[in-house]
């Protein structure tokens, strides 16, 4: 008895990781992109163009490193076509973001149609499948959960280590950090701001399209038409949730996956109560977390403002 | 209202790239663009029926689409039209199972009365969130769209839940809370009368009462306001009601026009889509039924390009977002000043 309820806690937390690695990889990347002052509510879009691209990629050419790739340069497109809009044109960065929702959903339906509307049977590639460190994943409880899962989720946790030692121990944090609270500071002291804010909408696109990837090409193996249905909205969440720092959104995402999780399970499970109550739930976590948040407010001032050097 | 030639060129070749971009995905399926047209145009103009389609689903997106713009108006981006649609079509329905014996004018009142206090807690909430506490109502919108919508899915299959059927939906809403039908054969309903006189009063609010003018006011300088004595935290609160309002008599309309029952699912994203309509109307009520006509024209007529022509769908997505992508880099790409 003892021993099959550890063994179900520690597939519950192995769960848990797996549904929150997308959710993390494209929040990190927003985290970057919003640090800089540019807010991009296309996460959407940026995750369900990795995943088409990454698909299509894997598809046709069969290597894994074709569709890793694709899918980063698919996320990296959306991404840059938002950064363009919002520091060139000066856009409402918003507006811009929710119409890359919709043009994105409708192009990767629309292509996958044309390539694959024929066919009757759902076209597939295989998943990347875990790697299991050894030892280390003989850990009780947890060692499933970190040592025993699949590259990305590896990458992950990686990601959020680095970019802490890159946001609060390195130069460069202090660069993001300037053009995205003062960049008219940042411009005295010689940095270039809209440079800085290319990067950073780059670096959202990679990690957002690397989001997409790892459900195209781990938890599904296929595509579909709005695969990643609402999953970059709730990247956005896991952004504010936890405040802009890399750990912060790896625990937000991890909430928000254990809620996931525990959703599905209940599911198999048949209780009364509809799934829909367990859906609910990381969105309802978020509203009462923001609402103990009010007055720490710590969004860098200069968020969807475009930098214009020769205003005041 | 003035417009320089500069101006209408650019519009004319924002129309331009996007007519060339549809006209590429229609060749790239192997359709032919004769075909696709004749079948685009047949769907939406090529009877009283398909016309009355495109009325039908303008409906929605007139109401909600002058509710997004209301909150534009003061700055207070409303994301969450579709949380807050479903909200009142969650009063409606709440009001037809509870008290199913209200006679037949004064039920149908208070279903929008309630339709639209429902809608406006929805957005009011991230409203008050934004003017007093400074929290973004971008996030908190698209928050409580997700909550509405599974408040829905736990509804139909709960309280509200009709107990004669297995799946999940409500009962059949008495005919006291319905709004009659316009043109029998058609799905046309009265829904398209309060969207357009809806818009006449928005309208008049907005330009010609001082409270419209206020929340202009702030949505145009806020500091100013503040020095003119104008409450910058009231008027978006107030902007904020209004704007999920209206987007909550939009679901009272569409339970009481067309399904009278609740189901899930009753939108297909009018919430999103009147972000764009209002965009698109540049905030200006009159504008926006045309805006709105418009965006349903592309939706109807691009499903009968489908069926005739072989054309997914998607391509009505692939055009609005490409139309509001080119409108929003339009002054760079074109080299224009003004507008």
């Amino acid at each position: 008895m003892e021993v099959t309820t550890l063994a179900a806690a520690s597939a519950f937390l192995a769960a848990v990781v797996r549904m929150a690695t997308p959710i993390a990889l494209a929040g990190l990347g927003e985290t970057i992109s919003e640090k800089s002052g540019v807010i991009n509510i296309g996460v959407e879009a940026i995750m369900l163009s990795g995943a088409f691209f990454s698909f299509i990629g894997v598809f046709t050419t069969g290597s894994i490193l074709i569709g890793l790739l694709c899918g980063m340069a698919g996320g990296v497109a959306v991404s840059m076509v938002h950064a363009l809009l919002s520091i060139r044109c000066k856009a409402d960065q918003t507006i811009s973001g929710l119409a890359l929702n919709f043009l994105f959903l409708g192009l990767t339906s629309f292509l996958f149609l044309m390539e694959f509307g024929k066919s009757t049977t759902l076209p597939s590639i295989p998943v990347i499948r875990a790697m299991r460190i050894p030892i280390l994943s003989r850990i009780p409880l947890i060692g499933e959960a970190l040592f025993h899962q699949d590259p990305f989720v590896y990458t992950m946790l990686a990601l959020v280590l680095i970019l802490w030692i890159l946001f609060y121990k390195t130069e460069w944090g202090v660069i993001l950090h300037a053009v995205g609270e003062n960049p008219r500071s940042a411009d005295t002291v010689g940095i270039r701001v809209n440079r800085v804010r290319y990067l950073a909408c780059a670096a959202n696109g990679v990690l957002g399209g690397l989001g997409g990837t790892y459900l195209a090409m781990v938890k599904l193996g296929f595509f579909m038409e709005n695969l990643t249905s609402g999953k970059g909205y709730i990247a956005l969440v896991a952004v504010i949730l936890g405040r802009r720092n890399p750990v912060g959104v790896l625990c937000a995402a991890l909430v928000i996956g254990a809620a996931e999780a525990l959703q599905i399970r209940l599911q198999t499970m048949g209780t009364a109560i509809p799934s829909q109550a367990f859906t609910m739930l990381p969105y309802l976590v978020t509203i009462v977390v923001l609402f103990f948040s009010i007055g720490k407010r710590n969004d860098p001032s200069a968020l969807g403002v475009p930098y214009e050097r020769d205003k005041r | 209202m003035k417009m320089s030639v500069q101006v209408f060129v650019s519009f004319l070749l924002t129309a331009a790239v996007v007519l060339a971009v549809s006209f590429l995905l229609i060749l790239m399926v192997g359709s032919s663009i004769p075909l696709s047209v004749t079948s685009f145009m047949r769907g939406i103009v090529g009877s009283w029926y398909a016309f009355s389609e495109v009325l039908v689903r303008a409906t929605p997106l007139i109401l909600a689409g002058l509710g997004v713009s209301v909150g534009f108006r003061t700055g207070f981006l409303n994301i969450g039209a579709e949380g807050q649609l479903y909200m009142g079509a969650i009063a409606i329905t709440a009001l037809g199972v509870y008290a199913p014996n209200l006679p037949a004018p004064f039920m149908i009142l208070l279903a929008i009365v309630l339709g639209f206090l429902a809608g406006g807690l929805w957005s009011v909430i991230p409203g008050i969130l934004k003017a007093r506490f400074g929290l973004s109502e971008v996030i908190n919108t698209i928050m409580l769209n997700y909550i509405a919508i599974n408040l829905v899915g736990i509804l139909v299959r709960t309280l509200l839940k009709d107990p004669s059927y297995p799946y999940p939906m409500s009962p059949m809403l008495p005919a006291s809370a319905s709004l009659f039908p316009l043109l029998p054969p058609t799905r046309l309903h009265a829904g398209i009368l309060i969207a357009l006189a809806t818009a006449g009063g928005i309208h008049s609010l907005m330009f010609h009462t001082s409270a419209g003018f206020r929340m202009r006011a702030v949505g145009v300088n806020k500091r100013a306001s503040l020095c003119a004595g104008i409450s910058v935290t009231r008027n978006i609160v107030l902007s904020s009601l209004i704007s999920g309002g209206l987007a909550g008599v939009a679901g009272v309309c569409e339970v009481a026009g067309l399904h009278h029952r609740l189901i899930e699912g009753i939108s297909p994203s009018y919430g999103y889509l009147a972000i764009i309509v209002a965009l698109l109307g540049g905030n200006r009520p009159l504008r926006i039924v045309f805006s709105a006509i418009g965006i349903a024209a592309l939706q109807v007529g691009s499903m009968s390009m489908q069926r005739g022509a072989g054309v997914p769908t998607s391509i009505a997505s692939i055009i609005m977002g490409l139309l509001v992508v080119m409108i929003l880099a339009r002054k760079q790409l074109f080299r224009c000043k003004g507008v």
